[in-house]
């Protein structure tokens, strides 16, 4: 069902929350929320676990190192508490420990919402939706599309280039000036071959009777239902309850302060 | 072939009257002063040598061109008599459709059902009715089971018919097929003109046919165009007027003459057998190679020997390329080695392979890494620390021997197709090697270049270099000493030409056809090759 959630209203669904969270710095509201996520992800969607977990673990990881570095790390206002241990230079609070796990929970969150937006959204139908809801021009939406496809091509552009240069030798230049005139060689052509798919393709767009205004029919028509709505409440709507909840249980913490 | 008479006006779709045409000033045009028709229901071809202007000639039909390059134009051209300037933008190209020669670049969705979609809602078809067109439009052109594919999962010979079908849901009077077919195989290539012939007979529509190979279209055409390398209209004729008349003209145009038209073998000169004590040069052991899961090559084993001439054949995505590539070093296979002069290619320094070993890239582009000609060509000499009269020397040679010497000092990218192609070939000559590697070295070529490079190929098999040709072109393949056929994963085939024309199943499966004196034996009494 995520997926059929107007791709618009999907994006908003993640925006709002994410930028919410952004601003507290517990650790109960961030773990809740993160929870509530995961069930979202495998009751609403069908994103298979394997495939989920295999870009979530590595993720998880380097969050886990992330929140380390800012529990170690965390300013005056934050790190106050008992000194749980100290070593060296290195002393860990339980103001710090906090902020640190906080840290860690609201990337997660902020990736499980990426992940759940990937996962279930269509490029076109998200730019079709982007033309009707936001009412961006058909040029530039389109013209995202047709980028879009592009990137494959980037990828096995450089991958040739790097063999012609092996062949010509170039791997042989040494040095940070070597490596210099190496990224010059690569991006030159790689540029001038951008530029001229680019060009042809813009072609091949208006010789289908492309002009980029908005008389123009639609095959994909985004509209807005009941549903959409509720998923953007829903959304919203439980990151409210997790703060208030976290709240009565006096944990809730909007930057440094205790609420 | 039809034969029709074109005496009234009213038949005219296309008139084009003192057309000239510049990319920059309009003192120095491309196209110059054309002046032709395009008739309804009638088939037409394009011919002319490569830079001649041919693919701006179908993009100043439909309007796009001056505005799109701010190039400047002269001259008037009509579209059923209404000035072509005069349409509101947008409304000509639904007239008139084009087909593009890269795959690559003419989509710009990411599912066929989208791409189709995109024509119709340029056109403002009610969205209700686009369903039904998608699928008559998929229809007309086989693909109806493609409907939800990713366009980028598709061949090459597929991704045209999608073109091609999304090109025909506005119902043009004019399609344009600009080299839609150059980058297909034998068999593709061959259903994809048997595709148009049979829309353009239902539907009527007048079609206009750029190619450097008319062979396959000759069939249904009714004339032929001549661009000049001026940029001139040099002829406007039936094509058997023109290819039995003149001839003359058409090779000084560098024009590729039909075979059938054509009794002269590609080559004259009698090609050397390879000497028997020719030593090894490079040797395949077992080659595996997988991509995304998919098995490619599945131990291959191959011998190749100094002076000895091979092509290796197949359909698109057979494993060609990939096969060149490990037998060069630049990819790494899953399993199995490969030798040169008797030591793997891991163990040899880098410098040294590449100075015995050259490889000629698909796109001349892409092994440009200078900013000059001469810089190009005395690159690997200069890498090497050759002294500066051996670099002056060999240097001035290449240049004279290519014909570039007038360019010396121009940006490899500024030169025209053929001139790429010829310094391409020539970087990987500076050092003296034992083995060449071509992937698709005539590719879009048109005839005098491909006839130059054969020569200087052939020249440097006398010497006693070993030559291997990835190709889809029959004939050149009929040229070498072995035909190697790559079909799922392994050498089905590896042996003289000869014997490979005889083998009519094995032709089938690997998509390829006979080169055309095979094809059709009577045209040629005695068969040179």
């Amino acid at each position: 069902m995520m997926t059929a959630v107007n791709p618009t209203f999907k994006f908003i669904a993640i925006l709002v929350p994410g930028v919410l969270l952004s601003f507290v710095y517990d650790v109960f509201t961030p773990l809740a929320y993160l929870t509530f996520l995961i069930v979202v992800t495998f009751t609403l969607s069908d994103i298979s676990f394997k495939k989920w977990i295999r870009l979530f673990a590595p993720f998880a990881l380097f969050a886990l190192g992330f929140g380390w570095t800012a529990a170690l790390y965390t300013n005056e206002a934050f790190s106050g508490g008992t000194v749980l241990f100290e070593f060296w230079v290195m002393k860990l609070t339980v103001g710090g420990l906090q902020t640190g796990l906080s840290i860690t929970f609201r990337s997660l969150c902020f990736f499980a919402m990426s992940l759940l937006f990937i996962f279930t959204t269509d490029t076109t139908k998200f730019m079709m939706s982007l033309i009707h809801q936001c009412k961006v021009p058909p040029k530039i939406a389109y013209g995202i599309i047709a980028g879009y496809r592009f990137l494959p091509v980037f990828q096995h552009e450089l991958q040739i280039l790097r063999k012609a240069h092996q062949i010509r030798g170039m791997r042989r230049l040494k040095g940070i000036k070597g490596k210099l005139t190496q990224f010059q060689r690569y991006s030159i052509p790689l540029l001038a071959n951008g530029i001229r798919k680019a060009e042809r393709v813009a072609i091949a767009m208006e010789s289908k009777g492309f002009t980029g205004n908005r008389e123009r029919t639609y095959y994909h028509r985004m509209t807005v239902i009941k549903r959409d709505w509720l998923f953007l409440a829903m959304m919203v709507g439980v990151l409210f309850i997790v703060a208030l909840l976290s709240y009565q249980l006096g944990y809730l913490k909007i930057f440094s302060k205790k609420m | 072939m039809k034969t029709k008479q074109y005496e009234s006006q009213e038949a005219a779709l296309i008139s084009v009257e003192n057309f000239s045409f510049a990319y920059e000033s309009i003192d120095d045009p491309l196209l110059i002063d054309l002046n032709f028709t395009l008739h309804h229901d009638e088939v037409t071809l394009l011919m002319g040598a490569s830079g001649s202007g041919k693919s701006t000639v179908s993009l100043c039909l439909n309007g796009l061109y001056p505005e799109a390059v701010e190039g400047e134009s002269n001259g008037c051209i009509t579209f059923s008599g209404k000035d072509i300037t005069k349409f509101p933008s947008g409304m000509l190209n639904q007239h008139i459709g084009i087909v593009f020669q890269d795959p690559e670049t003419q989509f710009c969705m990411i599912h066929v059902e989208d791409e189709l979609a995109f024509t119709l809602e340029n056109l403002q078809t009610p969205p209700a009715q686009m369903a039904g067109m998608i699928t008559e439009a998929l229809k007309l052109v086989g693909m109806e089971s493609y409907k939800h594919s990713k366009l980028h999962e598709l061949s090459g010979g597929e991704k045209q018919k999608i073109a091609l079908a999304s090109v025909l849901l506005s119902e043009p009077e004019l399609l344009i097929l600009d080299e839609a077919t150059v980058n297909l195989d034998p068999a593709s290539t061959r259903e994809f003109v048997q595709l148009v012939k049979a829309i353009q007979e239902k539907q009527q529509i007048s079609v206009l046919i750029i190619d450097h190979q008319a062979d396959e279209w000759l069939q249904f055409t009714d004339r032929l165009l001549l661009l000049g390398k001026e940029g001139r209209l040099m002829a406007d004729e039936h094509p058997d007027r023109l290819f039995t008349a003149k001839k003359a003209l058409l090779k000084k145009e560098g024009v590729f003459l039909p075979k059938k038209y054509d009794n002269s073998p590609l080559f004259t000169r009698s090609m050397q057998p390879i000497p028997p004590a020719a030593k090894n040069i490079l040797t395949v052991e077992g080659i595996n190679f997988n991509r995304k899961n998919k098995s490619i090559l599945n131990g291959v084993d191959l011998e190749i020997r100094g002076g000895e001439f091979i092509s290796i054949v197949g359909r698109n995505g057979s494993g060609k390329s990939t096969l060149l590539e490990i037998m060069a070093g630049i990819l790494e296979p899953a399993g199995g080695q490969v030798l040169m002069h008797g030591k793997p290619l891991q163990l040899w320094q880098e410098s040294e392979l590449r100075q015995k070993m050259g490889f000629v890239f698909q796109n001349p582009e892409h092994q440009f890494i200078t900013d000059t000609v001469y810089d190009e060509i005395v690159f690997g000499m200069k890498l090497n620390d050759y002294p500066e009269e051996v670099i002056q020397r060999s240097s001035s040679f290449l240049l004279e021997q290519f014909q570039l010497s007038e360019h010396k000092f121009q940006n490899p990218f500024s030169l025209s197709g053929g001139q790429k192609r010829r310094l391409s070939v020539a970087t990987a000559l500076d050092d003296t090697p034992d083995i060449l590697l071509f992937d698709e070295p005539t590719f879009g070529q048109d005839a005098y270049t491909t006839h130059r490079l054969m020569e200087m190929i052939l020249d440097l098999k006398e010497r006693g270099i070993a030559i291997v040709f990835v190709t889809h072109d029959m004939e050149l393949a009929s040229l070498s000493d072995r035909i190697l056929v790559l079909h799922d994963g392994m050498i089905a085939f590896s042996d003289q030409p000869k014997n490979l024309w005889m083998q009519g199943d094995l032709l089938k499966k690997a998509r390829l056809r006979l080169p055309y004196h095979r094809e059709n034996p009577a045209s040629r009494e005695e068969v040179h090759l």
